[in-house]
């Protein structure tokens, strides 16, 4: 960095270019040293790979309170409301702090699992009508796959 | 390197992953979350990227779909705590992890440890440049270097500010350093 004063400069671009190119570097290396990726999170994002399933249909997510309802003033424990869609068929979640509570719609039996990672799953018990609980709260991502009427639909992966 | 993954090769699904977890990892870091919170964003998204292979409709633009996943997961954690803890912050100071990298040991030994100071400064000073920088420059330090869409989607800031902001941060920083008498 010789001859650089530091001093904020009307600089052409080719002019403090270089010493920026060489500053963003040294911040390369220095993210690289001190805050690198945590190798039990890389490993983490490798596994998922197993989550690949293009034969499942994909729930998107279409709402969510947390980002799409108002706040009621003086209520801070909300539960979590979402909802997924595939299609014509649709998920409702409520998340609580004493689990999930849900339903299919239109109205039809499911074989539900809670997802929690590559290697976590969790049966549901769904009633006819598609309702299903669950009294564990989900910690951490988790998605949820369905298996109704021959095919399997699978949320997207969310932060409980 | 993204249509290989969604034909079933994890090799490629690996090149990907190391490709692109420093962005998705600087994306965290630059929303200062906490490191439980991080790391279920992080998961999140890698999770959310593999159920969306073969969906992605522009390959060449994975990494900013994957920036712009942990972005919103970011700014949904964020967005929760305000919520549910209206006093206290619950976020903690961006801070380098504690474990010693093998790289970090290196540099700990005796012919480097002028280097390794300046690097210790440098990575103090980040936190005295403002959120705006401070957040540009945590995201533009990934490796491989990301590219402005990718930044662009990673903080929700225009493609053609990033260049001025990049070169105003940077600066800054340098100023600091040279103020510092760190050269």
């Amino acid at each position: 960095m010789s001859g650089d004063d530091g001093m904020p400069r009307e600089d052409g671009p080719d002019d403090g270019g270089f010493a920026d190119a060489l500053l963003e570097e040294e911040l390369r290396q220095a993210a690289a040293v001190l805050d690198p990726v945590p190798a039990e999170l890389l490993q983490a994002a490798l596994d998922a790979f197993a989550l690949h399933d293009l034969d499942a249909r994909l729930a998107e997510l279409t709402f969510d309170s947390l980002v799409d309802a108002l706040p009621v003033r003086g209520v801070t424990d909300a539960p979590r409301m979402l909802t997924f869609r595939a299609g014509e068929v649709s998920v409702d979640v409520e998340v609580t702090e004493e689990g999930l509570i849900g339903q299919v719609l239109p109205p039809q039996s499911a074989r539900i699992e809670v997802l929690g990672g590559p290697q976590t799953t969790r049966p549901l018990t769904a009633d006819t009508l598609g309702r299903f609980t669950s009294d564990t709260p989900p910690t951490g991502p988790f998605a949820l796959r369905l298996r109704t009427g021959g095919e399997v639909i699978v949320t997207e992966w969310l932060r409980a | 390197m993204v249509q290989s993954a969604v034909d079933g090769d994890a090799a490629a699904w690996k090149a990907l992953v190391e490709g692109m977890s420093p962005l998705v990892w600087s994306v965290v870091r630059a929303h200062r979350l906490s490191d439980a919170d991080g790391h279920e964003v992080f998961q999140t998204t890698w999770f959310r990227f593999a159920q969306h292979l073969g969906r992605i409709r522009e390959p060449d633009k994975a990494g900013a779909w994957l920036a712009s996943t942990a972005r919103h997961e970011c700014l949904k954690v964020l967005k929760g705590l305000a919520r549910l803890t209206l006093t206290d912050d619950p976020r903690v100071l961006d801070r380098a992890s504690e474990d010693r990298t093998p790289e970090e040991s290196l540099i700990d030994s005796e012919e480097a440890a002028d280097r390794a100071e300046r690097v210790r400064r440098l990575w103090q000073e980040l936190d005295g440049l403002g959120e705006r920088c401070r957040q540009l420059l945590r995201v533009l330090m990934a490796s491989p270097p990301p590219s402005y869409g990718e930044i662009s989607a990673a903080l929700g800031i225009a493609v053609g500010s990033i260049g001025p902001l990049r070169q105003r941060c940077l600066r800054r920083l340098r100023a600091r350093m040279n103020a510092r008498g760190a050269v």
